[in-house]
């Protein structure tokens, strides 16, 4: 419908931003790479992709566990399918298996007789990046722990901004005692020195995931508050929104169908920043060990395994130079974005 | 005043000036300080002033879209100062607003068929057909062709934005309208397009207007009756050919003064002006609020406020707030 469609000054900060070409192409670099970890069982699995054995295909990658003894194996436990393929090409039978691209999981010990972990970089051994001080495949904890770190992020993300968006709203629209009052919260509640906060409870429980988030959005929606509020507030007195409410609107439907849409510009500037500063945080708390509970895994828990293991160097150049390319790109897009949506207040492309 | 439509009494919009270090009240702005005008229905009452003398806050504070310090403002016997919710809503089918610069009135994220739509929309009338309906025989009503539907505000010239403006204002058929400045921020050429089009739908329609503007040649054109503010208050409320012939107040005589003369026998030198510069509202002279650049002005006009009451020697309905009204010479 017409009445959905983009409006023109919208469409134009767009076209700015593709035409911004190194924040443009790291924005489609990492909604690539965002996109295919959440499919990383295809490419990062100890499982393979298909396995044909006596006339049957197999495919272990998604589902249940397929025991050793449907191959012919001796064990009930879940195939070990490096092994199998090898054992299959021995045979030389039409049965065979395709491991994924890198055939370790994020939590499997590979340890070898005589050898111990960390071993290096080995093509041979299927470890392109190494193994860590336990013989964990770096790769795949890697990949892993960008998909954590990701996630968890975008959702600290949506919290924060839906409590910072709603209260800083609310402080813009109705200002008053209302305003006043949690002006004063969010000025002690900012000056909470959280990090402590977190080690503190995190040596109480053990956080998992959620509880993560939630602890962090408890000390954390407050940024977006100012923002908005400072938006929220200038919007509201602008005429159309005057227009809207002599014409009989009521509060609600000026914030959503005024206020908000047009203060749209001003979140997606922030989003960017947001999502490293999410990564940055989770990885900080992960290298403490006040983080996700091991095993798993995670950038920080890499990063203090490599800085204590320099000499396995393997390990802290992989997670510091994902790091560093990871922030990077995020940067650019956020640098981008800003430069296309509000190109008054920064220098002028074109 | 019976037969009056809208009826503003005694009101006033005092703005509080927050500052320092605890956010305390250091000022106050007396943007509107004791107003009071009746508007019939179907007429245009004019208001004029000059800049910052506090139209807009009235014609505001009347719609409701500010919390009036103190007064009322009767519409059709309820009292919009002190309706609230749901009740204030329905009033507000009623009313209307036009705004000076349309390109600030209108919300640049909606298409010219989102936003005619609205009014409906708020007002949970009409299927959305019949919206679209409603809304392109607005379009047609200001003259602007069903294909700006379609198509977003800054598409349009000034001229046509404000005819967008004066669509929803008039959308729900409401029974008056404030219209604030609404050609002042256009070419003098589409200026009196833009009048004629609202005198047409306000014969069609039977609309009453507020028709506020700083410029008393505008809406001596326009208005049936005239308010001449100053400073936050009226200081003359007359029939519109009354005041021109017969000033009573000097401020009015003063505005009409700088009106330039089509008759080329009056001498510029003769002509009264002012002088000085207007007071601030937040801190307005005592006594007449006009005595400061009043020629004038006598002891008494420093202590004591000039009430608006009829003036001596004309018509009944003729209201002016000066102590010597009627016994001044007119300079010509
Ligand atoms: N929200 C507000 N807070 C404080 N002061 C205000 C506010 N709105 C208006 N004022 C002040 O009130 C006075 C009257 O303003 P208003 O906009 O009503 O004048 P006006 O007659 O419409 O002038 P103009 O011809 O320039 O539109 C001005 O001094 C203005 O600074
Ligand atoms: S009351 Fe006095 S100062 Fe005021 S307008 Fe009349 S003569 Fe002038
Ligand atoms: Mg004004």
């Amino acid at each position: 419908m017409s009445r959905f469609r983009l409006d023109p000054l919208t469409r134009k900060k767009f076209a700015r931003f593709a035409r911004i070409r190194r924040g443009y192409w790291s924005a489609v670099i990492l909604a690539a790479a965002i996109g295919l970890s959440f499919f990383s069982e295809v490419f990062v699995n100890s499982r393979a992709l298909v396995v044909r054995y006596q006339g049957r295909w197999y495919f272990p990658t998604y589902g249940a566990v397929i025991p050793g003894k449907t191959f012919g194996l001796d064990y009930e436990y879940e195939t070990n399918y490096r092994r199998l393929k090898a054992e299959l090409a021995a045979k030389s039978g039409s049965d065979f298996v395709l491991l994924a691209p890198a055939p370790y999981n994020a939590y499997e010990n590979d340890l070898q007789e005589g050898i111990y972990p960390p071993t290096a970089p080995s093509f041979a051994d299927g470890h392109y990046l190494g193994t860590d001080t336990s013989g964990r495949d770096v790769l795949a904890r890697l990949v892993y722990g960008f998909r954590t770190a990701i996630i968890f992020s975008l959702l600290l993300l949506m919290c924060n901004y839906t409590v910072g968006i709603s209260i800083g709203c609310a402080m813009g629209y109705f200002g008053g005692l209302f305003d006043l009052l949690f002006q004063r919260l969010i000025e002690v509640w900012s000056n909470v020195p959280f990090l402590y906060v977190i080690i503190i409870v995190a040596s109480i429980m053990v956080p998992n995931f959620f509880s993560l988030v939630f602890i962090m959005m408890f000390f954390g929606w407050m940024g977006m508050t100012w923002y908005m509020r400072t938006v929220t507030y200038k919007q509201r007195e602008r005429e159309y929104v005057l227009a809207a409410r002599a014409l009989g609107a009521s509060d609600a439907y000026i914030i959503f169908r005024h206020i908000l849409p047009n203060t749209i510009s001003v979140i997606v500037t922030f989003i960017p920043f947001s999502v490293s500063g999410g990564i940055v945080a989770l990885t900080s708390l992960d290298y403490l060990g006040f983080g996700l509970p091991p095993p798993t895994p995670s950038w920080g828990e890499l990063l203090r395994q490599g800085t204590n293991h320099l000499d396995a160097s393997w390990i802290v150049l992989s997670v510091v130079l994902s790091m560093i390319v990871l922030l990077t790109m995020v940067t650019f897009v956020g640098e981008a974005i800003r430069e296309a949506f509000d190109p008054r207040r920064h220098t002028v492309y074109e | 005043m019976s037969g009056s439509l809208l009826e503003v009494k005694g009101l006033k919009m005092h703005f509080p000036v927050h500052g320092g270090l605890f956010y305390r009240q250091v000022a106050t702005v007396y943007a509107v300080d004791g107003v009071s005008f009746d508007v019939r229905p179907g007429e245009t009452v004019g208001l004029v002033g000059e800049s910052g003398c506090g139209k807009s806050t009235l014609g505001k504070a009347i719609l409701r879209l500010y919390d009036p310090t103190d007064g009322q403002v009767f519409f059709e016997g309820r009292d919009l100062a002190h309706v609230h919710g749901k009740e204030l809503r329905m009033l507000r089918r009623d009313l209307g607003i036009i705004f000076q610069d349309p390109y600030e009135s209108l919300n640049q994220t909606h298409t010219v068929g989102f936003i005619l739509e609205e009014p409906f929309r708020i007002h949970c009338v009409g299927t959305p057909e019949e919206r679209r309906a409603w809304a392109k025989d607005l379009l047609k009503k200001v003259g602007l062709p069903e294909s700006a539907f379609e198509r977003f505000p800054h598409e349009f010239s000034g001229g046509q934005r404000q005819r967008i403006g004066i669509a929803r204002a008039i959308a729900l058929k409401p029974k008056l309208v404030v219209c604030d400045e609404p050609v002042s921020a256009l070419d003098v050429s589409i200026q009196s397009q833009i009048l004629n089009l609202l005198l047409d739908l306000q014969k069609e329609m039977g609309l009453a207007f507020v028709f506020i503007a700083h410029d008393l040649a505008v809406v001596k054109h326009v208005s049936d009756r005239i308010a001449v503010m100053y400073l936050g208050k009226v200081v003359e409320f007359s029939d519109a050919d009354e005041l021109h012939h017969k000033p009573l107040h000097p401020y009015t005589q003063a505005l009409l003064a700088s009106i330039p003369e089509p008759d080329p026998s009056k001498s510029v030198e003769e002509k009264p002006f002012l002088e000085g510069e207007v007071p601030s509202p937040r801190n307005p002279p005592a006594g007449c609020r006009f005595h400061t650049r009043c020629p004038f002005a006598q002891p008494r006009c420093r202590t004591d406020i000039p009430e608006l009451k009829a003036g001596p020697g004309v018509a009944p309905e003729h209201l002016v707030a000066c102590h010597y009204a009627g016994e001044l010479k007119p300079k010509s």
